[in-house]
């Protein structure tokens, strides 16, 4: 006879875990949903309804995008389009560093591959923030700093993209590529007309990384950029928090901006090229 | 991946710290500070020149074309940097080491820290004929280690500010402007507590929450130092008894609900318009807002601590050349301006009024329109007491601006709670690893 | 994350056997090619890396050996360990370290074990699972900057937080301005958004793990208990190991809600590793002692990390008796 304590398995779906499972989902998204309708509705509401907590506190009386005018209308909408222009630039020049490197890591033969790919393993297992203080004086140095270059170059040198795309090549049958260099393609035309085609998921996994590390990016900006019209939307959000606490209500309309942008990305990512495989980030 | 393949790597990568090693360690030359073989020329030189400040862009550019007039030859390219950021934006710029910017605004207490580490240019002998201008604390402010280093174009003070409503309701006579009725620190805490039960939403507020700038005059006004003693004070003083008891005083002052906390000094000003304070210690800078205030207000003295020193909060900002400037002529000739012609160019163009570093400047300011009403006249004569007799300007040290930083954040967590002797003591032995350095 | 395909390998070789009656000078031609090509190929990601990662690494050291006045105009002064010397004296410094090491050792296994329940939680079988990963994991989707608003917020003593915590009939907590529980504060503020993240990787672990090994566990009368130590956990190593390191390295680190919300205090109860760093290096000016912290903050982070890798992969040896 099986103790009846026990969550024994069973065929049908438990309903304590169910219910388990519902409050840890509630717990998680709660916050979330407060600063969605925080970001609807005006500050001095969201003061008016901090403490005691009722229905009140997650739900706004009216629903208004004011905030998000506000908001997009001042500088911090100009630093999300540097954010975009940034990350954008950062996918772009990252893919191409990082499916060339990748290719020539696993599909081409030399001599001291294995230390160049220990090489490329090392160099990220070095978080970026421990160098940031570092090459950001290097960069001062070299005049990058308050520049469009110098918030995109560390973004583009990303060992785990690498990793990542050298891994989906690996897979594909090295018959492709024997029948493409006997027909007498160069290596050039191989990767872009046999591999890239090939490679859709692992390169939108890659663009993912490369995106979402340079869109979540703070330190780094922080430290190289002092010119607030050239600044990226995480600082630029973080500065108004400081000034204006009392606006509430632009600090989390800023906040949902901030996140969209990336859930959006992962969405359609997941439609189109689906079994994502959410790949880390820079946090 | 094995042994062979990470040898390699590393040879690598020690190939590579050539390449980071010549670009590091290295430095340019550090510009030289001290030569007298420059002098400020009497025609104007064709140039330009770039200013660093925290000034808002728009309120300078009045100053500079009234600079354009008397100096037409002279090109002005101001630019505007957050006050939090100013201080680590010089830091890069300076670093950088070329002639942008040319001159800077430089914090007063700051800049014998600024000089000792080559960030100026000594200016004693072309600015040694105008030294009789200023008022003695700001002069004495640009002054280190014998030379000068920067030229006072404002200079401030404090006031007691008070919302007539409130202090009435809560039953208290309104306090007079009178100097020899100033009030002291226990009266206006008293009258505090009494405003608050009357239902004002704060007892009292300072302008400069949790900043040396406003919260010195309290341990000296009880007999304690400034902070520092000792050769070049460099010898931290902050655990002494007057220090105790005055942190001991501010703590209960939020303990006690009579102070907020949670109004940055970027929002202390409109707390106050707001109208739920009853008492403010502020700047001058706060009467041009008070003409648009809802409610009746009034001035007083700066309070002090019953039995002990009356002292008042100083200093404003400074101009400095930067070392590496190049274009030193024309930019002495600009801080010139700013700070000796007509009084002080800056401070007389400023729309908002600055309270000026020099007597002759004083008397315009004091024609301005913000003192026409009854209270701003009392204003005035209250400005013009403190700042000839009650100023001490903040600690003169090397060390200050890792003093200012430490000893900020140790009053923020007194407001926050923590007990005063330990956050002093933890503040103190910070400043001695802090100051080591320099000793 | 990391599935080996080390079938692949075997093919090559193959390949090239049944192509290998080419006469040595084509086969060299060929290698030639295949070399120049890797060059170029390999070119823009080997200067990226070696100048944005090898480079500030090696100038960090180097610079740890001068000391210079404050502000960086002064030319610097070789004094060799002079600055490690000088920290390892300061007693702020040291607690700083211990700080910083203390937290790690709480929060990294703590938000691993956390994630790794909710993973089984949400593998189980229960109603519309998909519906609560992804409500768990949408706060991963918000950058810690929005994490750092929405909590501080939360958090203040006339915030929402304290009104449940008073609704419950407890007294409102401090939080963020209390030296005792604002690095408390910052862990929640780090685990809200980290902790669906890793989940994700873990369940994606979980799925791997072939259903033979549970249905063995079945017959064999095991309770759920004993087959997730017995069978799960051994079985998920490569992703647990994963993610602890993924997720010391991220909190080794960590910046950004100290800098926006604490600035290192109540009485530099949050001051950590990183913070400290940036604060010698920006606000002092120091930036020959930063760097000597910045030296000092990367070794201890490696030592972490390989500490994991050795706990994680002997414990695999020693429960698989192979290497």
């Amino acid at each position: 006879m099986t103790a009846v304590r026990r969550r024994t398995r069973s065929e049908r779906r438990s309903i304590l875990l169910t219910a388990l499972a519902v409050v840890v989902a509630a717990l998680f998204i709660l916050p979330a949903l407060w600063l969605l309708s925080g970001s609807l509705r005006p500050s001095n509401e969201i003061f008016g309804t901090l403490s005691p907590v009722t229905w009140r506190t997650l739900v706004p009386s009216e629903v208004s995008l004011g905030n998000y005018l506000a908001l997009l209308s001042g500088p911090f909408g100009r630093s999300i389009l540097i954010s975009f222009a940034v990350c954008f630039l950062t996918v772009a020049i990252g893919l191409v560093v990082s499916a060339l490197a990748a290719y020539a890591l696993s599909v081409l033969r030399f001599r001291g591959r294995g230390a160049v790919f220990a090489f490329v393993v090392i160099s990220f297992m070095v978080p970026f923030e421990a160098i940031a203080i570092p090459l950001s004086q290097l960069f001062s140095g070299w005049g990058l700093t308050n520049t469009l270059l110098g918030l995109v170059l560390p973004g583009i040198g990303n060992g785990l993209a690498i990793f990542n795309l050298r891994q989906h090549f690996l897979s594909i049958p090295t018959s492709y590529r024997e029948a493409a260099t006997v027909d007498g393609a160069a290596e050039p035309r191989v990767l872009w007309s046999v591999y890239l085609p090939l490679g859709g998921a692992a390169l939108a996994n890659s663009a993912l990384l490369i995106f979402l590390g340079q869109w979540s990016a703070y330190l780094w900006p922080l430290l190289v950029v002092s010119d607030s019209s050239l600044q990226v939307a995480p600082v630029a959000l973080a500065r108004t928090f400081g000034e204006y606490t009392f606006d509430f209500g632009q600090n989390f309309a800023g906040a949902i901006v901030l996140s969209v942008v990336p859930a959006l990305m992962m969405f359609v990512l997941q439609r189109f090229f689906g079994g994502l495989e959410i790949a880390s980030g820079e946090k | 991946m094995n042994r062979r393949h990470v040898l390699a790597a590393a040879s690598g990568i020690a190939a590579l710290a050539l390449v980071g090693a010549c670009s590091s360690g290295g430095s340019g030359d550090s510009g030289d500070s001290g030569d007298a073989d420059w002098s400020i020329p009497d025609t104007d030189p064709t140039a330009t020149i770039q200013v660093l400040g925290h000034q808002d862009a728009d309120g300078i550019q009045e100053v500079i074309d009234a600079f354009n007039e008397d100096h037409p030859t002279i090109t002005v390219e101001y630019e505007s940097v957050p006050f939090d950021q100013l201080n680590s934006v010089l830091d890069a710029r300076i670093g950088n080491q070329d002639g942008n910017p040319d001159v800077f605004w430089a914090d007063q207490p700051r800049i014998p820290a600024l000089a000792a580490r080559g960030y100026m240019t000594d200016i004693t002998d072309q600015f040694a004929a105008d030294t009789g201008v200023w008022d003695p604390a700001p002069l004495a402010s640009g002054q280190y280690d014998g030379r000068m280093w920067a030229v006072p174009i404002a200079n401030s003070t404090q006031l007691l500010y008070y919302n007539v409503e409130l202090v009435e309701a809560a039953g208290d006579p309104l306090p007079s402007a009178a100097i020899e009725d100033r009030m002291t620190w226990e009266e206006v805490t008293e009258r505090a507590a009494n405003a608050v039960e009357a239902g004002a939403t704060n007892g009292l507020l300072f302008g400069q929450v949790n900043r040396y700038y406003q919260l010195q005059p309290l341990p000296m006004s009880l007999g304690g130092s400034a902070g520092g003693t000792g050769d070049d004070l460099l010898t931290p003083d902050v655990t002494s008894e007057p220090w105790v008891q005055a942190m001991e005083w501010y703590g209960e002052l939020f303990a006690e609900g009579l102070s907020p906390l949670g109004v940055t000094p970027e929002q202390s000003d409109a707390e106050f318009l707001t109208g739920n304070t009853a008492y403010m210690v502020q700047g001058p800078w706060l009467l041009p807002k008070l003409t648009d205030a809802e409610f009746e207000w009034g001035v007083a003295p700066h309070p002090y601590f019953e039995g002990g020193e009356v002292v008042t909060p100083t200093g404003s900002w400074s101009l400095a050349m930067s070392a590496f400037s190049d274009e030193r002529e024309a930019a002495a000739i600009f801080m010139r301006w700013m700070s000796v012609e007509h009084g002080g160019g800056y401070a007389a163009n400023y729309a908002s009024p600055e309270l000026p570093a020099s007597p002759e400047g004083k008397e315009q300011y004091f024609q301005r329109d913000v003192f026409d009403s009854d209270a701003g006249q009392l204003a005035a004569e209250i400005i013009d007491f403190e700042t000839s007799n009650t100023a001490v300007p903040r600690l003169q040290t090397v060390g200050f601006v890792e003093f200012e930083e430490i000893i900020g954040r140790a009053f923020s967590d007194v407001a926050n709670g923590a007990d005063p002797a330990a956050a002093l003591e933890s503040a103190s032995s910070e400043l001695e690893t802090a100051w080591a350095q320099y000793r | 994350m990391s599935r080996s395909s080390s079938a692949v390998s075997a093919a090559p070789s193959g390949a090239q056997r049944r192509l290998g009656a080419s006469p040595a000078p084509r086969r060299q031609l060929r290698r030639r090619k295949e070399l120049f090509w890797a060059v170029v190929f390999l070119a823009p990601a080997l200067v990226a890396i070696g100048s944005l990662r090898i480079a500030p690494t090696i100038s960090a050291v180097v610079s740890s050996l001068y000391s210079g006045f404050p502000g960086g105009v002064r030319p610097p002064v070789f004094s060799g360990f002079d600055n490690y010397l000088d920290l390892w004296g300061n007693e702020a410094f040291r607690e700083t370290v211990l700080r910083t090491v203390v937290f790690n050792v709480i929060i990294n296994p703590l938000q691993v074990a956390i994630a790794l329940l909710v993973a089984v939680l949400m593998t189980r079988r229960i109603a519309a699972p998909g519906l609560w990963r992804t409500l768990v994991f949408i706060p991963a989707v918000v950058p810690i900057v929005g994490s750092s608003i929405v909590w501080s917020i939360a958090l203040r003593p006339d915030g929402p937080v304290n009104a449940i915590i008073t609704a419950l009939g407890g007294r409102p907590q401090p939080f963020l301005t209390s030296p005792d529980q604002a690095l408390a504060s910052i862990m929640l503020i780090a685990s809200w958004i980290g902790i669906g993240y890793w989940m994700i990787f873990l369940i994606s672990g979980l799925r791997a793990i072939p259903s033979e090994y549970y249905e063995a566990a079945k017959l064999d009368r095991a309770g759920p208990i004993r087959t997730f130590f017995q069978i799960t956990i051994p079985l998920l190593k490569r992703p647990l190991l994963f993610v602890l390191v993924a997720d010391t390295v991220a909190n080794f680190v960590l910046f950004v809600p100290i800098q926006m919300l604490t600035n290192g205090g109540p009485q530099n109860s949050t001051t950590m590793q990183m913070f400290n760093a940036y604060r010698t290096t920006y606000t002092y000016s120091s930036k020959n002692l930063g760097a000597a912290e910045v030296v000092i903050l990367t070794i201890i982070m490696l030592v972490f990390v390989a500490l994991q890798f050795r706990l994680l992969r002997d414990d695999d040896r020693a429960a698989k008796g192979t290497s």
